[in-house]
């Protein structure tokens, strides 16, 4: 669950200040798949941000006793120059996965990616399908209560988005989602809760199908 | 290469939950894991990177060293003048490159942020120690270099010594922090203050004696911390050199001590600025 107080956030820009969510308050209930919907620039980033706790509000407080991953797939922090095996251990001493259970993340982000003994090049010389894959597949090897899911879901050719839904829909059983999308079906699909970002203020649809309404009036 | 694996059972046995940790623990490993990729993106730049990282300071060093002794004679100050100039030279380039790096860590880092443990002040402790291993390993490659071939390479006060070069460090730490916040907030005066420590090679005395230097405008040069350090530095390796008069450990532990609490200050202030993708 997520409890936001008083949330404020701006960000500076050089034509002055602007506000993205002022004096925020509400509650997210535990145990649901959050659906993040808005139109394009009203925030729904920014608000997975601060709940992923990537980003901080300039006031108010974001409480949740959950675990939160990095945006799945997410490509930007890796290192051109350094092997697909080091980004990921990289990765995996940030979140504290030392010894064997960091070569245990190598070994399943190996398999997972299918990208064999090119694990030991540089992840420039990959091809961006590979690098999307390892992003995909390092998602995966942890575990956390909540993933923070911003627009990309599928990735690779078909066979491989099969795989990765398989994964995916197994890491439900016991994790959640939060899930930034402008696809109508993958929210039904996968959210039972729908928080609709619309001129800095957010409204909680329990029944996604009226969020999903709401959105398209 | 690899067989199409059935995504069920092999793998989600891998995965393992997290203990949980405490502040300290998660600084600890994003500041190790952060030199470790420091250190290899500075590697893996060029082929044989790790050769290179260290030849190439050491050529800076020996080919300035042996110029200027060629130029300039033998000894200076009663030592003789590479190890006159290689003693005041290497600590002041570590210091440069620090602040210098410092500078640029934040461009060079702000995908990193995306990991919510990973913070502005993580990268650039990360960036002071790699370069200071570095600068450490080079330093006493030329040592060792010098005394095989008959330089008397003792360091006289070695504590004293020690002390002053982790000083000069916190210094040169807290210059690049405020440099990095104010490139931050002025991207455009990035190349001015590259230019800057360009003429700060000479009158921070790296190449003759402080003493060189013309004693009109001592006042002016004595403001200048690094010539304190260089000369502070020298004056505890080489026994016979007395630094010039108004050297001072004391002005440069109250820069660093002022220099540290309006980094750490404004850091503070602008944290949220820094991280945020939006700007910058």
């Amino acid at each position: 669950m997520f409890e936001l107080k008083n949330v404020t956030k701006s960000y500076l820009t050089p034509k002055g200040r602007r506000y993205v969510f002022r004096n925020l308050s509400l509650s997210i209930p535990p145990g649901k798949n959050i659906g993040l919907i808005g139109r394009n620039g009203a925030g729904k980033s920014t608000l997975m941000r601060l709940l992923g706790g990537a980003d901080i509000p300039d006031s108010g407080s974001i409480v949740t006793d959950k675990s939160i991953s990095w945006p799945v797939g997410l490509s930007g922090g890796f290192q051109g120059s350094m092997t697909g095996r080091d980004n990921i251990k990289f990765v995996s001493r940030i979140y504290g996965a030392e010894g064997e259970a960091m070569r245990e993340k190598v070994r399943y982000v190996q398999e997972f990616a299918e990208i064999g003994d090119w694990i030991d090049e540089p992840i420039k010389t990959y091809s961006s399908g590979m690098r999307s894959r390892v992003a995909f597949g390092l998602s995966m090897a942890f575990d956390f209560d909540y993933y923070l899911i911003d627009e990309v879901m599928s990735v690779g050719d078909a066979q491989f988005k099969r795989k990765c839904a398989e994964v995916f829909q197994e890491k439900l059983q016991q994790s959640k989602v939060v899930l930034v999308t402008h696809t109508m079906p993958e929210v039904e699909k996968l959210c039972d809760i729908v928080l609709l970002v619309r001129d800095g203020g957010i409204q909680i649809y329990e029944d996604v199908a009226e969020g999903i309404k709401a959105y398209n009036t | 290469m690899n067989s199409p694996v059935c995504p069920g059972a092999p793998l989600c046995c891998a995965v393992n939950i997290l203990k949980p940790r405490s502040s300290f623990q998660i600084q600890k490993s994003v500041i190790f894991a952060l030199v470790l990729r420091e250190a290899r993106a500075r590697f893996g730049e060029r082929r044989m990177g790790a050769v290179w990282t260290l030849v190439e300071p050491v050529c800076h060093l020996l080919i300035f060293t042996l110029l200027f002794s060629l130029i300039r004679g033998r000894t200076v100050a009663g030592v003789e003048y590479p190890v006159f100039v290689l003693v005041g030279m290497a600590p002041f380039l570590l210091y440069r490159n620090t602040a210098l790096r410092l500078m640029d860590s934040l461009r060079e880092n702000r995908s990193l942020f995306a990991y919510k443990q990973i913070k502005p002040l993580d990268t650039y402790v990360a960036r002071v120690l790699v370069e200071t291993c570095l600068s450490a390993t080079v330093y006493s490659i030329l040592v060792f270099g010098f005394a095989w071939f008959g330089f008397d390479m003792a360091v006289s006060n070695p504590l004293q010594w020690l002390i002053t070069l982790a000083l000069g460090l916190l210094f040169a730490f807290g210059l690049g922090m405020i440099l990095a916040l104010a490139t931050h907030a002025l991207p455009s005066i990035k190349p001015v203050i590259r230019m800057a420590f360009f003429p700060l090679y000479f009158i921070s005395g790296v190449l003759v004696p402080a003493s060189y230097l013309p004693q009109a405008m001592m006042p002016l040069l004595l403001l200048n911390p690094f010539l304190h350090l260089v000369e502070l530095i020298r004056a505890e390796v080489l026994p016979h050199y007395t630094p010039v008069d108004g050297v001072s450990e004391m002005y440069v532990i109250t820069l660093t001590v002022i220099l540290l609490f309006i980094a750490l200050g404004s850091y503070r202030a602008r944290r949220l600025h820094l991280i945020s993708t939006k700007n910058g």
